[in-house]
């Protein structure tokens, strides 16, 4: 069978590949992420509660799209919102930087034990870099720096604000995105935050000041 | 506070009127980026025999943060020499201080009868990062006396967690006789029965790293003899995993702690350690110690191994359950979650009943400082005692 040139492999539909949608057109993907907590945190205990994650995004122009992103456990949750520049550089390396925002929000009543509530706002620079490994696989490394800049929690009718600017660490993911099934694609790998806080952990109150390492899996199928 | 100094060897020329001279809240001038502007200073002691070895903390209420200073018995003028650390981080250095005083402008060594009217006191002399020699200036000016208010600190864990990077691994003996200076007045431990039915101290549910030394052994504590743990095991920081007695046997001969709460983490008969906390109440009575020894009821299986017990009498209990079972139960002291909030109407009803109400475990500076703001607890369990001394003591 004659080679095909990368200039003219398929579209391959994607979410973390630094490439836009075109203008107009929305990509979602609906998965889960698994976070393991870190043993300073939960000790002996090793807590994993999946949190769905749904992606939603469109292409604003050629090299620009817009992203959000949810997760949640239902108890917490997490909304992000931002922008994407993406440039090819060659056929198959494509490259981007992004920028996004975040909203957490979580709760927890439970009688005797929990009357808490916490939320706050993140932001998180990042850079991508893309390869098309062959005409139906793709792997994109992700960097991102982490910077807090407000956080609230309350336990009855007390409560603690933080709003100072602060950077909290950094995270890098590593993502392959391939067909699954059907014309179904998917997107697998895994990110390691290294951060002085975690959203998902909020109710375990860290009060270490120094970074911890976060480890996800992450899984979803592009819709 | 039931706080008495003892007048023995080992406080070289800082006698008692000197020592509760020094006791104060300061202001810092130099040293105040690392430290704060205030800090809280506080003696505290601990016995060996018949000798009484006086230390000076210095919680500073910044990253969690707090001195600990041994005095230096064979210098001429007022001398102290130790360390600082602080918890949230790893930071910590070694300190030199002298205690002065400002007549009229000018400073000057304090002797311990040389203040008068309109004099200062100033612990000043300089610090050090890590292992680095001290050069940095620390001036600390008295303001005002400490908060005189009663008020319960409590270390968890009997002085806070190994993760901390404490001198100490946690529920061993030797940071027993640390938790005093950490700012504690009172410690929680953690119970378990070994296979053989000896008491000790040790929280986790199996061996494992976060609190011993590698050594081959895994799986639950109950699955081993004291004898094999006495041997073959050692906590992190080198110490044995002590019996619940040489935990207690620490307490009333060594420190002036006054309050020690035995957490159940046991499976089984409460009589092993109603029994021990029974000879250990009376050996305190014996050695004219205010200490109470209470048994924490955090679980409803707790609860029923109390109620189990032939004789309840003479078992001071602490219900971590909700307000009606801890009235049902008769139990003296209410421990609810910090994580419930203040519960303010709660917490006053239980005190109206002659309750003592606590609250644990609090680690979060800013909550800590909200909670003692409130002042309707009777005290606070955390693995920051520290912090929870910077807020009491300079409380007005």
């Amino acid at each position: 069978m004659a080679q095909v040139p990368a200039s003219e492999w398929p579209d391959q539909p994607e979410i973390y590949f630094p490439q836009a949608p075109r203008p107009g057109q929305w990509r979602k993907s609906l998965g889960a992420v698994f976070t393991t907590t870190p043993p300073e945190l939960t000790e002996e205990v090793r807590v994993s509660v999946p949190a769905i994650d749904f992606h939603l995004q469109r292409g604003l122009s050629k090299h620009f799209f817009a992203i959000s992103r949810l997760q949640t456990q239902f108890v917490q949750s997490n909304l992000a919102l931002g922008l994407r520049w993406v440039t090819p550089v060659t056929d198959r390396l494509h490259v981007g930087a992004g920028y996004d925002v975040t909203g957490w929000f979580g709760a927890l009543q439970i009688k005797d034990v929990f009357n808490s509530q916490a939320y706050g706002i993140q932001t998180f620079p990042n850079l991508s870099v893309g390869y098309r490994l062959t005409r139906d696989l793709e792997i994109t490394v992700k960097g991102e720096a982490i910077m807090d800049l407000y956080y609230r929690s309350q336990v009855g009718s007390l409560a603690v604000v933080y709003d100072r600017r602060q950077v909290n660490g950094v995270a890098f993911t590593v993502m392959l995105e391939q067909p699954f099934y059907n014309n179904r694609h998917v997107s697998i790998g895994f990110r390691a935050a290294y951060s002085n806080f975690n959203w998902q952990l909020w109710s375990l109150y860290d009060t270490f000041d120094r970074n911890l390492l976060y480890p996800q899996l992450i899984f979803g199928f592009i819709l | 506070m039931p706080y008495s100094f003892a007048d023995q060897a080992g406080s070289g020329k800082f006698t008692p009127s000197t020592r509760r001279a020094i006791e104060g809240v300061y202001r810092v001038t130099d040293g105040n980026g690392d430290f704060g502007d205030q800090v809280a200073l506080k003696w505290t002691y601990t016995h060996v025999g018949t000798d009484t070895t006086h230390y000076l903390s210095i919680f500073t209420g910044t990253d969690a943060g707090y001195f600990n200073l041994e005095i230096n018995t064979q210098a001429d003028s007022l001398a102290m020499a130790g360390y600082w650390r602080k918890l949230v981080n790893t930071k910590t250095g070694i300190t030199r201080l002298a205690v002065q005083v400002r007549h009229s402008g000018a400073l000057k060594p304090f002797t311990g009868n040389n203040l008068v009217e309109g004099d200062t006191l100033v612990v000043n002399g300089v610090y050090g990062n890590q292992e680095a020699a001290p050069t940095q200036k620390l001036t600390l000016t008295y303001n005002r006396p400490l908060n005189p208010r009663p008020f319960a600190i409590m270390a968890h864990r009997s002085g806070g967690r190994t993760s901390d990077l404490l001198p100490a691994s946690e529920n061993s003996v030797e940071i027993i006789k640390l938790a005093s200076r950490l700012g504690a007045t009172g410690i929680e431990i953690d119970v378990r029965y070994t296979k053989d039915g000896v008491p000790i101290l040790y929280h986790d549910n199996t061996l494992n790293l976060r609190l011993i030394r590698k050594n081959g052994l895994a799986g639950p504590i109950e699955d081993y003899t004291y004898q094999q743990l006495n041997t073959l095991i050692r906590l992190v920081n080198g110490e044995k995993i002590p019996t619940l007695e040489e935990a207690l046997e620490t307490v009333v001969n060594n420190t002036s702690l006054n309050f020690v709460w035995l957490d159940t983490k046991y499976i089984g008969s409460m009589d092993r350690v109603q029994a021990i906390q029974q000879k250990y109440r009376q050996l305190a009575i014996l050695a004219k110690r205010d200490l109470r020894i209470v048994i924490g009821l955090p679980t409803t299986d707790a609860v029923d191994q109390y109620n189990a017990l032939k004789n309840k009498e003479n078992t001071p209990i602490l219900c971590e359950l909700d307000t009606s079972i801890t009235r049902g139960l008769g139990a003296r002291i209410w421990a609810p979650r910090w994580t419930l909030g203040p519960q303010t109407d709660e917490v006053k009803a239980m005190q109206a009943e002659g309750r003592t109400v606590f609250v644990w475990t609090l680690d979060e500076p800013e909550f800590i400082r909200e909670f003692i703001a409130e002042n309707t607890f009777d005290g606070i369990l955390s693995n920051y005692s520290p912090v929870v001394a910077y807020y009491h003591y300079v409380d007005q």
